[in-house]
């Protein structure tokens, strides 16, 4: 009884109501969002607002919008810009291949060992950066396994530069976000009735058509997380672009990084950080819009 | 025959989850057999086996000073982060008014921020508020970032549930809380784990947020490690990760020992 | 199903934390009022471990007072005393000649004042010059070149021969970028120095690059250049001579290191005081710029210590790059011009 409705959800829950009880909801649900909401403007919005303003002044106390003209009309600039989304976008795709079947094999097959799963999808994430991007060295290096592995086999003759290129930034990146999408999905999945697949399977869809127009579309919530978080950590990721990347991959965080770390240029860094803001906030929306459309339209 | 056949994208799924898990650990392992060197300087494949690098991670006091502070940190902010954003994520989920995606929009906005530049402006905001470098600014800092990872995750699994669950147990007689506790809460398990989960490991791991809050009592794990790697590159920091990973067993296997298989492997 | 003990355990973890937040307020706010502790500053590991027991233990020596050491890097302390510059959690900072002079100008900063230094006298003035007169050196690197004395067999013994033979392809050099704060005075402010550029233009130094990028491998931080050295990735590098000393007694027998012969640019790292900082940490600073505790130092960190009184012990005495053999970059005067120097090398270098 509860899985047939699960699809519709969001839509049942509108259609019988009144005006009147509408408008309580509504309130009640202002309550329960005004805590997360106030902390965060208090502790997000408010320093971040001085942010804003720094980036407007140049030099000795001069305003002017030299640093936007800068990042937006400079086309080293602009292709930064370029490189930050297409990385994000790469990842999150990377991320979702690879981790939809874990997170579905996590739910329906796992059993017991489920624990052991989880606890090695985040294991990389509990070890330090620095270290994590030492044993991929060892792996990629130019006389590393991977080389040697290739070489010996008959599958290459001479090494593959792995290092310090976007093909050891975006392993480095996968690896320690694919945990991200997994467990989104899984989460999802959790919820959903498997005896909705086999009613579809004993009504004839195959297996293909049962996964494409049943669990798919109700997993859709966890996909869009799995999706937003990590293509907002990717975009705001640096440690491991610089270190796996040997800075040949430019992206804002890493400008910003350097702005900070090295020219002491805040007034440029606070610029690039709330271009990346709007951009990054730009994108949410969009996701959060169109995965609402989808889930409601079921 | 047929039923072979059938069972081949089966065979298939566990092959490929084999092959990922060789690809997700190949990189630890080496940090793991790193920890275990005996020379001073760190080469793979190691060249002698020995336990003094933990001997030197017990004995290099910022290390196990900073362990405590970083749990704490992660464990308080996570939690802050649950009662603040579960709340806030089920008011959400369901709505469809208008400004339901903007107020989601904005929070989830800590995620897009970048966090050298949210430590920076944090710094000097609580600072100028009188709350300085210390472990309540700390943990200010990490709950501002973990409140997206709840908020997100409780809110996906919210909404694929069915309403008509609350709705049969407020029709049933049941009050407000005993059908958020008995029948949304156990529901929304998952959704929570996952987003604590999430929230504590990046708030282990976070080097920009903590950096700017250090002090004597309050420096975390990778800021130690980093002032540490910059200037000794020795099998320690390999050592103190292969520890991190070894509390990270212990502390799974007494959750599940105490609370059952099903609480965290439900994420 | 419905019997979830989750909310025990959330309530529990919640107790727990509640309980360390208040056990550890209190202590940490009680060590900043007290008045007969002081914090101090350093980098981490062996660093740490050299302030604790010779600067610290000398000034406790002489003055009955503790000093906590904060670990981290300059960066983060100096934003931190820019944050609360009435009530700076910091009484001495330990930083880079330019973050120092940065400090300074903002009125963050004492001014370096030999009254309150008795040592001071022993101290070059060049190392309180190249910080503006806002703090004092006590020890310095010189940026020259560490290469693999296996592979390289006739190193080179001068900037230009460096860049003449990486350029032909003799070896592959792993090489610094700006993301690590010195390569700014250690690859750009030098390289340009020797090809006789100026500071608003570095070209020079950007053209010896481009002719050496296709043999050089890029670092991506400080300890990438002991990585690339050991695992053969490449074979010669323009490095601090201290560092290259430290793993050399690590067991890294194989490596050397070399002064090129117009001088490695010399980095000092300076000590400071900031405003409203109680008086006694003159005297923490008069101690890091002591003869007896910074022999000591010297003889543990392979570094250069700036007293004059200070004789190095045998084992040193030969890793130590003098500093009149060094090369004193204008660390005041680059400041305004790093943002053109970053840019460029983005745009042109691209790593």
């Amino acid at each position: 009884m509860s899985t047939a409705s699960t699809a519709s959800a969001p839509a049942a829950t509108t259609a019988g109501t009144t005006n009147r009880s509408r408008l309580r909801a509504l309130s009640a649900q202002a309550w329960l969002v005004a805590p997360a909401l106030i902390f965060l403007f208090i502790f997000f919005v408010l320093p971040l607002v001085d942010n804003g303003q720094r980036s407007f002044v140049v030099g000795d106390n001069h305003w002017s919008l030299a640093n936007y003209n800068k990042l937006f009309f400079d086309r080293y600039y602009l292709g930064v810009l370029g490189q930050t989304i297409g990385l994000s976008v790469v990842v999150s795709a990377i991320c979702l291949v690879l981790g939809y079947p874990l997170a579905y094999y996590l739910v329906r097959y796992a059993g017991r060992w489920r624990s052991l799963i989880i606890f090695l999808l985040v294991a990389p994430l509990l070890t330090s950066i620095i270290m994590r991007t030492f044993g991929w060295r060892v792996i990629f290096a130019r006389r590393g396994m991977l080389n040697n592995f290739l070489i010996e086999t008959g599958l290459i003759d001479a090494p593959i530069h792995f290092l310090n290129g976007p093909i050891s930034v975006i392993v480095g990146l996968v690896h320690v976000l694919v945990p991200f999408m997994v467990l989104s999905i899984a989460s999802v999945l959790q919820g959903i009735n498997p005896r909705l697949e086999e009613s579809a399977q004993i009504l004839g869809a195959g297996r293909t058509r049962t996964f494409l127009l049943v669990t798919l579309p109700l997993s859709l919530d966890g996909i869009g997380t799995g999706t937003i978080l990590v293509f907002m950590l990717t975009c705001g990721s640096f440690v491991t672009l610089l270190l796996l990347g040997g800075g040949s991959i430019h992206t804002l965080p890493l400008l910003i990084y350097q702005q900070f770390n090295t020219t002491r240029d805040l007034s440029l860094a606070s610029a690039m950080s709330n271009v990346m803001l709007v951009i990054a906030l730009i994108c949410l929306y969009i996701q959060l819009r169109f995965i609402r459309r989808k889930g409601v339209k079921g | 025959m047929r039923r072979a056949l059938k069972s081949m994208p089966l065979l298939g799924l566990h092959l490929y989850v084999i092959a990922f898990f060789a690809f997700m650990l190949l990189p630890i392992v080496v940090v793991v057999l790193v920890g275990f060197s005996s020379t001073d300087y760190i080469v793979f494949p190691i060249e002698g086996f020995s336990l003094k690098w933990f001997w030197r991670v017990y004995e290099y006091k910022p290390f196990l000073q900073s362990f405590v502070v970083t749990f704490e940190v992660a464990i308080v902010s996570t939690v802050l982060a649950i009662i603040l954003g579960v709340p806030a994520a089920i008011g959400l989920a369901r709505s469809d008014h208008p400004a339901a995606s903007v107020v989601m929009t904005m929070l989830l906005s800590p995620l897009s921020m970048p966090a050298i530049i949210l430590g920076f402006a944090l710094l000097f905001y609580l600072s100028m508020l009188g709350f300085g470098v210390s472990l309540l600014s700390l943990i200010i800092a990490h709950t501002v970032v973990a409140i997206p990872y709840i908020v997100r995750t409780v809110a996906a699994v919210y909404r694929s549930l069915a309403p008509s669950l609350e709705e049969v147990a407020l029709i049933l007689g049941a009050s407000r809380w005993q059908t958020f506790r008995h029948v949304t809460l156990p529901l929304i398990t998952p959704g929570i784990s996952a987003g604590a989960l999430f929230a504590m490991l990046l708030s282990i791991d976070n080097l920009p947020l903590s950096y700017f809050f250090g002090s004597p009592g309050t420096s975390t794990l990778p800021v130690v490690m980093l002032s540490y790697l910059e200037n000794q590159f020795d099998p320690a920091i390999a050592a103190v990760s292969t520890l991190q990973l070894a509390v990270a067993v212990i502390i799974l296997v007494v959750i599940e020992r105490i609370y059952g298989l099903r609480g965290l492997s439900a994420a | 199903m419905i019997k979830f003990p989750r909310r025990d355990f959330l309530k529990a973890t919640g107790a727990a934390g509640a309980a360390g937040l208040l056990s550890t307020l209190p202590s940490g706010a009680f060590a900043q009022n007290k008045p007969d502790r002081i914090t101090v500053t350093s980098y981490g590991g062996v660093w740490e471990t050299a302030i604790r027991d010779y600067f610290v233990a000398d000034f406790k020596k002489r003055t009955g007072v503790d000093a906590d050491v904060q670990l981290g890097n300059p960066n983060q302390w100096i934003s931190q005393v820019k944050a609360s510059p009435n009530k700076p959690p910091l009484d001495a900072v330990v930083a880079t000649a330019e973050l120092i002079i940065e400090a300074g100008r903002a009125g963050l900063v004492d001014k370096i004042d030999g009254a309150k230094l008795s040592n001071l006298k022993d101290v070059d003035k060049r190392f309180v010059d190249i910080c503006e007169g806002w703090g004092v050196c006590f020890d310095y690197g010189a940026g020259g070149f560490g290469y693999h004395k296996g592979r390289v067999k006739n190193p080179p013994k001068s900037f230009v021969e460096f860049v003449d033979r990486t350029a032909k392809g003799e070896w592959t050099a792993s090489m610094m970028t700006p993301n690590w704060n010195p390569a700014t005075l250690f690859v750009i402010w030098a390289l340009n120095d020797v090809y006789g550029g100026k500071l608003d233009d570095i070209t020079p130094a950007l053209d010896a690059i481009k002719r050496m990028k296709k043999n050089c491998i890029f670092w991506g931080s400080v300890t990438d250049f002991l990585t690339h050295l050991s695992s053969g990735e490449a074979d010669i590098g323009i490095y601090p001579d201290g560092r290259v000393w430290a793993y050399y007694d690590t067991g890294a027998h194989w490596i050397d290191f070399i002064n090129p012969s117009e001088g490695g640019v010399m980095i000092p790292v300076a000590i400071m005081k900031p405003k409203n900082a109680p008086d006694i940490a003159w005297e923490y600073i008069n101690s890091m710029i002591a003869a007896e505790p910074q022999a000591k130092f010297a003889e543990k960190m392979n570094y250069g210590v700036t007293n004059n009184k200070v004789v190095y012990s045998d084992k040193v005495k030969p890793r130590i790059t003098p500093w009149d053999k060094t090369r004193f970059p204008p660390i005041a005067e680059i400041g305004p011009h790093l943002s053109n120097w970053i840019e460029r090398w983005n745009k042109e270098i691209g790593v």
